[in-house]
């Protein structure tokens, strides 16, 4: 008699707490949790940091030619621009990579990527291009335009021993 | 592998053996929670990676400064906005526009240069669109007075012609916000003569002095606010006086010169000149010669030191228009807000705020209640403005007297549940369990709920109270209206900085400090100087701010101050 009586309340409470009900509970449980969780504010991966304006002299200039990771710069008139997304151009292996780490003025005046429209010693002074013609510096003020149009002008050329030089080596 | 499948078979029908009422109930509660998660979720007001990098910073940066962030309105390589873009009447919509000055302003205001085909077509009051703008103002628990823009144009020719017709060079405002103040203003930049503005409420000696260090030769004040005797003899070189007397005194005779005096002086009352020549042929003068510049007091408190700033035409013009062009075109101003400027005129952001509603054709409501300490429950007891212009010290009174109000924990509750909604990108609105249980608003206006934008102004330099990020995310729901915070200077005209009107994130700054100020108006670009303590390096951005652009005056100033630009690329003090 004893024996009848008591199972039936522990085989009701046993069988509200079945295994499907745990898992729909914690399954209630979990979709509650991660709809009160508070959200994290979405955030973009940082930029990467500006490039800081530098004033080069040619060989300061000259390791800029793309090789072991480097970006690429080349200068035109005194102004130097980072042509790094026209690597193909102007780096290793381009059709212009001559003018790489280089003053490329005389070369794209005269329209020659000729080893002779560099200037050889980089610690001559500048190149003053005033041999050059009408036309010649027409079509170099036209390179110039188009290249401030894509590129960016990251430093400013110098002659090595000239006052510039000499003020920014200080500053640094 | 069919072993398997049975054994899983098994399993899995064991597991649904298990069935029963409560399971049942349970799997309801699931769809049901699912659904209503489906039904409750909403897009944020603005997509949350625009706010995650909010100014443009330039590529390149000189050694010892940072690299200059402008607006994205404005970005690198193109020319900051100079001025309002006013367009003559006629000309096709995508003509630039030319920058424009105070009197086109007040053209545009008596309609004579319509406003832009897109705006909006109902009255602020209902009604019919106007084709010019609406002044009015509010004293005290009186009504509503609209005044005819017809008739302030009057005052305006009126008061201009007398003045000019004076050689009045630098006339002295000292006025508290009305419309006398609004059309000496205008009046000044018509006739050619240099208005400057006075902060209100100084003590008499402080008054003498900022009268004599302007070099002002005339004089506008309100009757009765300053004894005539002493400025006569304290400023050499006042010769004109005009008074604006308040409706209730003008029985009074105000025409008396003191004694001593003499001819040196001539003192005139307003409402007795406009009286006098309201029956002339009366119309603004069209000469196109430049409108001379505003002279800007900048001060912390009355009595404390005072630099005056002069700001030109284009400053002020510059900065409108930027003020304008900030909001985006759902927000922006239109015809049908009603617009309170409960700061005074005499700050440049309240002045360039209510000269770009003017230019929207928003109803301007002036109230003579307006500084840095009001209550703006006090200032909004008659009327429900949909926009606001308050400054950092009216904000903090509302939010703490509103904090200082939620004792119970109910609701705690449900102002902890908005914040959670404005965290997640939006703007609280009222549902079904707010009409039950409703969060506490602070009372502005007499309409509840119809404030949908605040502009608040921290003041550079001159102590103003921190507001920090979670004080602003309070106050839009306290306000349930956007919150915009602005960073002003003394020689910036407008501000420099200013919030995203989306921007609703909390806890981006410390908790005890101002909170960031947003991104560079698009009339200015920003760049921080490197000074002793906080330089500039890969990692990150500090020094002294340095503001260029067309509202600086001067071209480019220096704060002052240090700053920093952070990761979301906005404003912050260091």
């Amino acid at each position: 008699m004893a024996d009848s009586s008591s199972p039936p309340p522990a085989a009701e409470a046993a069988s509200v707490i079945t295994p499907i009900n745990l898992v729909l509970l914690s399954l209630f449980v979990v979709l509650v949790y991660f709809r009160l969780k508070p959200a994290k504010p979405q955030t973009l991966p940082k930029a990467p940091p500006p490039t800081v304006f530098r004033t080069f002299t040619p060989p300061e200039l000259f390791p800029y030619n793309g090789l072991n990771g480097m970006p690429v710069y080349l200068a035109v008139r005194g102004r130097v621009f980072d042509v790094t997304a026209g690597k193909n151009f102007y780096g290793p292996g381009g059709p212009y990579a001559n003018f790489a780490g280089r003053d490329a003025s005389r070369g794209l005046a005269c329209g020659s990527f000729d080893e002779d429209m560099l200037t050889e010693d980089l610690d001559g002074p500048l190149d003053t291009l005033e041999d050059l013609g009408e036309e010649q510096i027409e079509a170099m003020r036209g390179w110039e335009e188009r290249f401030s149009e894509k590129y960016l002008v990251v430093g400013k050329l110098v002659a090595v021993g000239s006052d510039e030089a000499k003020a920014a080596a200080a500053q640094r | 592998m069919v072993g398997i499948v049975e054994q899983l078979d098994v399993q899995i029908a064991q597991l649904l053996s298990g069935w029963n009422t409560v399971s049942t109930i349970l799997l309801v509660g699931i769809l049901g929670f699912v659904g209503w998660v489906v039904y409750d979720t909403q897009d944020a007001d603005t997509h949350p990676l625009l706010l995650a990098r909010q100014s443009q910073a330039s590529y390149v940066r000189q050694p010892g400064e940072s690299a200059i962030y402008r607006s994205p309105e404005t970005p690198h390589g193109y020319p900051l906005r100079t001025g309002l873009a006013v367009k003559p009447p006629g000309a096709p919509l995508y003509t630039a526009g030319r920058d424009g000055d105070l009197r086109d302003i007040w053209r545009r205001v008596t309609g004579e240069i319509p406003l832009e085909k897109n705006a909006a077509s109902t009255g602020a009051l209902g009604g019919k669109p106007s084709a010019t703008g609406k002044i009015m103002t509010v004293f005290g628990k009186e009504g509503i007075t609209e005044h005819s823009i017809a008739d302030i144009t009057k005052e305006i020719t009126i008061i201009g012609k007398h003045l000019q017709s004076h050689g009045a060079k630098k006339v002295a405002i000292y006025l508290p916000n009305s419309v006398e103040f609004l059309a000496a203003l205008f009046a000044a930049a018509f006739y050619g003569f240099s208005p400057v503005l006075i902060p209100y409420n100084q003590p008499h000696p402080a008054l003498i002095e900022l009268l004599i260090r302007t070099g002002a030769d005339s004089l506008i004040a309100e009757a009765g606010s300053l004894p005539l005797a002493d400025v006569t003899r304290g400023v050499s070189g006042l010769r004109q006086v005009i008074w604006t007397v308040e409706k209730t005194s003008r029985h009074m005779d105000w025409n008396e010169v003191p004694e001593g005096i003499g001819g040196k002086i001539d003192v005139s009352v307003w409402h007795q000149l406009v009286q006098d020549q309201k029956n002339g042929t009366l119309e603004l003068p069209q000469d196109a010669a430049k409108a001379p510049s505003m002279v800007f007091l900048w001060q912390e408190g009355v009595s404390k030191s005072v630099e005056i700033v002069e700001f030109t035409q284009q400053n002020i013009c510059a900065a409108t228009g930027a003020l304008i062009s900030s909001l985006p075109g759902a927000q922006r101003m239109s015809p049908s807000d009603l617009f309170l400027p409960a700061d005074s005129f005499t700050h440049s952001y309240c002045l360039c705020l209510t000269l770009a509603a003017l230019f929207s054709h928003a109803t301007v409501i002036v109230n003579s209640v307006a500084g840095p300490g009001i209550d703006l429950t006090l200032a909004t007891r008659t009327i429900a403005p949909t926009i606001a212009v308050v400054s950092a010290e009216t904000a903090i009174k509302l939010h703490s007297t509103t904090t200082a109000s939620i004792t119970s924990g109910l609701k705690k509750l449900v102002h902890y549940l908005e914040t959670r909604v404005l965290i997640s990108g939006r703007m609280p609105t009222d549902t079904f369990f707010t009409r039950l249980n409703a969060p506490t608003r602070a009372s502005v206006g007499t309409t509840p709920g119809k404030l949908r934008l605040l502009y608040v102004s921290e003041r550079a330099g001159q102590n103003t109270p921190p507001l920090t990020s979670s004080d602003l995310s309070d106050l839009r729901i306290y306000t349930s209206a956007r919150v915009v915070y602005a960073l002003t200077a003394a020689k910036v005209a407008g501000a420099v900085a200013q919030t995203n009107i989306y921007d609703y994130r909390r806890g981006t700054t410390p908790a005890n400090k101002h909170s960031h100020f947003g991104i560079p108006l698009s009339c200015v670009e920003v760049k921080l100087k490197d000074t002793l303590s906080h330089r500039t390096t890969d990692d990150q951005c500090a020094g002294e701010v340095v503001v260029t652009g067309a509202s600086v005056a001067g071209g480019e100033t220096c704060l002052g101050l240090n700053g920093t630009f952070r990761e979301d690329h906005t404003l912050a003090y260091i």
